[in-house]
């Protein structure tokens, strides 16, 4: 390989690893602020931004409902689903029992009964193409050729990144969530609303999911399985440390760069292990993760 | 007087175990009352019950004359009752500024919570130098005065006290007292929950002494702790 191409194949890979990166970091971002205030890693992220993405799609195409409202409308079922989810399933399921096994697997149901729902209405049935809001006419950074879409999609990401930032380091409500997510009783004690802060971060993380769908369904095919995008997410959760906002942020860009780049460099088939190896690599050098704080050690 | 905090018969049990039966006790307008007795014998928990963390199986509270049993935590805090957990729960990531602010999380009146920080500093000067500091990288005493201090950023008319001395130095423990002296002075009504009854007894007016779960002893501070019995038991 000469030197030009690799310095061809380099910017690419890059530039289209920050683009499918930064959804891989909204997603992760999503799985990661439910783990820090339940403890619970949610194995439905995945299904909510299928849904999430169905739901814009029968919006927009079935029913021709303008962009404007079609998009508005997806995130509040988005959250108020979610939120009741929590409110309603995970409230009962605790009760019930306290081990965070058995809400991890009421969030392995939620992904059943979602998926079940795209089948049964039957637009899961044939991959679909979700319409794209802005042109997919070329643009070049750098000699990295990418689109409008894909530099609407990195913008979008952005934005909302700094949205969370602002919301999590500035608001009050934000500051409970936070709080929530590091002593819980001492929040309670402060007079926060446990309830009430579980119901708005499972509904704002399933926003977030249902803003990554937007972004990147346009992209690819949509089926029942979509979901399984995920796995790349949670990959991108572990390597900054699952705990981590930033270390989510930075996660997502690794592995959308890891993987464009042994696209372009190795083989198209040794995409789907990219990831992995990120995963193990980082574990290796440091197991708690990029971001992930001290090792923290249990008694138990 | 008339009673800030009246108890009347509160039981409560986790799970099977049965950890207070029958608690009655009452914390008059702005006084300190200690409440004493080993470990394990439900002083804790009976705090949680006034804070709501711990559901009431029998019994009624009554805070400023209204039944507070059946209320959310959050409610008991809004209606004025702030509890400093044992143990320091600081919010460890968080600027001691923020943990502060998290403690007047149910006010929305932004120069009376300014006002109040400055209060804190009153109280606690350390805490200003430690403004921007991380909450976990405070010594064992800034994070036992950033905790009171986060308590009283409510604006309590009580406040319960988890064992405020544990784990102190001895100079630690007087600076901490002197200062729940002077919330009392100020008006705050305190219920303190205390190992160390020698000093408990030397802060407060009255004293319940709790044993498995229920009252034992009780009595003002200044005779129990002339008490032969009382001090062979529990002060030693």
């Amino acid at each position: 390989m000469d030197k030009d191409l690799i310095l061809l194949f380099l910017q690419q890979g890059i530039v289209s690893g920050m683009v499918v990166g930064s959804v891989y970091a909204l997603l992760a971002l999503s799985i990661v602020m439910i783990f820090k205030t339940s403890e619970v890693p949610n194995f439905a992220q995945g299904e909510i931004f299928m849904a999430a993405g169905y739901c814009a799609l029968f919006l927009l195409v079935f029913q021709a409902t303008p962009v404007w409202l079609a998009v508005p409308l997806t995130l509040v079922v988005a959250f108020a689903g979610a939120a009741l989810f929590r409110r309603v399933v995970l409230t009962q399921v605790s009760r019930a029992s306290g081990s965070p096994v058995n809400l991890v697997i009421a969030t392995l149901g939620l992904s059943y009964v979602l998926k079940g729902l795209v089948r049964r209405t039957g637009f899961g049935d044939t991959p679909r193409s979700f319409p794209a809001l802005v042109s997919t006419d070329g643009v070049m950074i750098g000699q990295a050729s990418i689109t409008r879409l894909d530099v609407a999609i990195f913008l979008t990401a952005l934005a909302v990144m700094a949205f969370l930032f602002c919301l999590f380091a500035y608001t009050k409500v934000g500051r409970a969530m936070r709080a929530v997510g590091m002593n819980p009783k001492a929040a309670r004690l402060m007079g926060v609303d446990l309830q009430r802060i579980h119901m708005l971060v499972w509904g704002l993380s399933a926003v977030v999911s249902a803003i990554a769908a937007l972004l990147i369904s346009p992209k690819i095919l949509m089926t029942a399985e979509m979901g399984g995008i995920v796995t790349m997410a949670f990959a991108a959760a572990i390597v900054g440390g699952f705990t981590s906002l930033p270390g989510a942020v930075v996660g997502g860009f690794v592995i959308g760069i890891a993987e464009n780049l042994v696209g372009l460099f190795i083989s198209s088939r040794a995409i789907v292990v990219a990831p992995f190896v990120a995963i193990m690599l980082v574990l290796i050098v440091r197991p708690q993760g990029l971001f992930g704080g001290r090792v923290a050690i249990k008694k138990v | 007087m008339a009673d800030l905090l009246e108890i009347r018969g509160i039981s409560a049990s986790y799970g099977r175990i049965q950890a207070i039966a029958g608690v009655t006790l009452s914390v008059p307008d702005g006084a300190v009352v200690a409440l004493l007795g080993a470990n394990g014998a439900g002083k804790t928990t009976t705090l949680n019950t006034i804070s709501r963390l711990v559901p009431v199986t029998a019994g009624s509270i009554l805070f400023e004359g209204r039944p507070i049993e059946r209320a959310s935590s959050h409610a008991v805090v809004r209606a004025g009752i702030s509890q400093v957990p044992e143990g320091r729960e600081v919010f460890r990531d968080m600027s001691v500024r923020e943990n502060l602010e998290m403690g007047a999380y149910g006010r929305s009146d932004r120069a009376g919570i300014r006002q109040d920080i400055d209060r804190a500093f009153d109280y606690f000067p350390i805490l200003k130098e430690r403004l921007q500091q991380k909450a976990g990288t405070l010594s064992g005493g800034e994070q036992q005065m950033l905790v009171i201090a986060r308590a009283l950023m409510a604006r309590p008319r009580l406040l319960l006290l988890d064992e405020p001395s544990l784990g102190l130095s001895p100079v630690l423990v007087e600076k901490i007292f002197a200062i729940i002296r002077r919330l009392n002075a100020d008006g705050l009504g305190i219920l303190l929950v205390e190992q160390n009854a020698s000093v408990a007894l030397g802060a407060s007016s009255y004293a319940y002494i709790l044993e498995n779960g229920e009252v034992a002893v009780e009595g003002r501070s200044a005779d129990l702790r002339h008490d032969d019995s009382v001090r062979r038991t529990y002060i030693g």
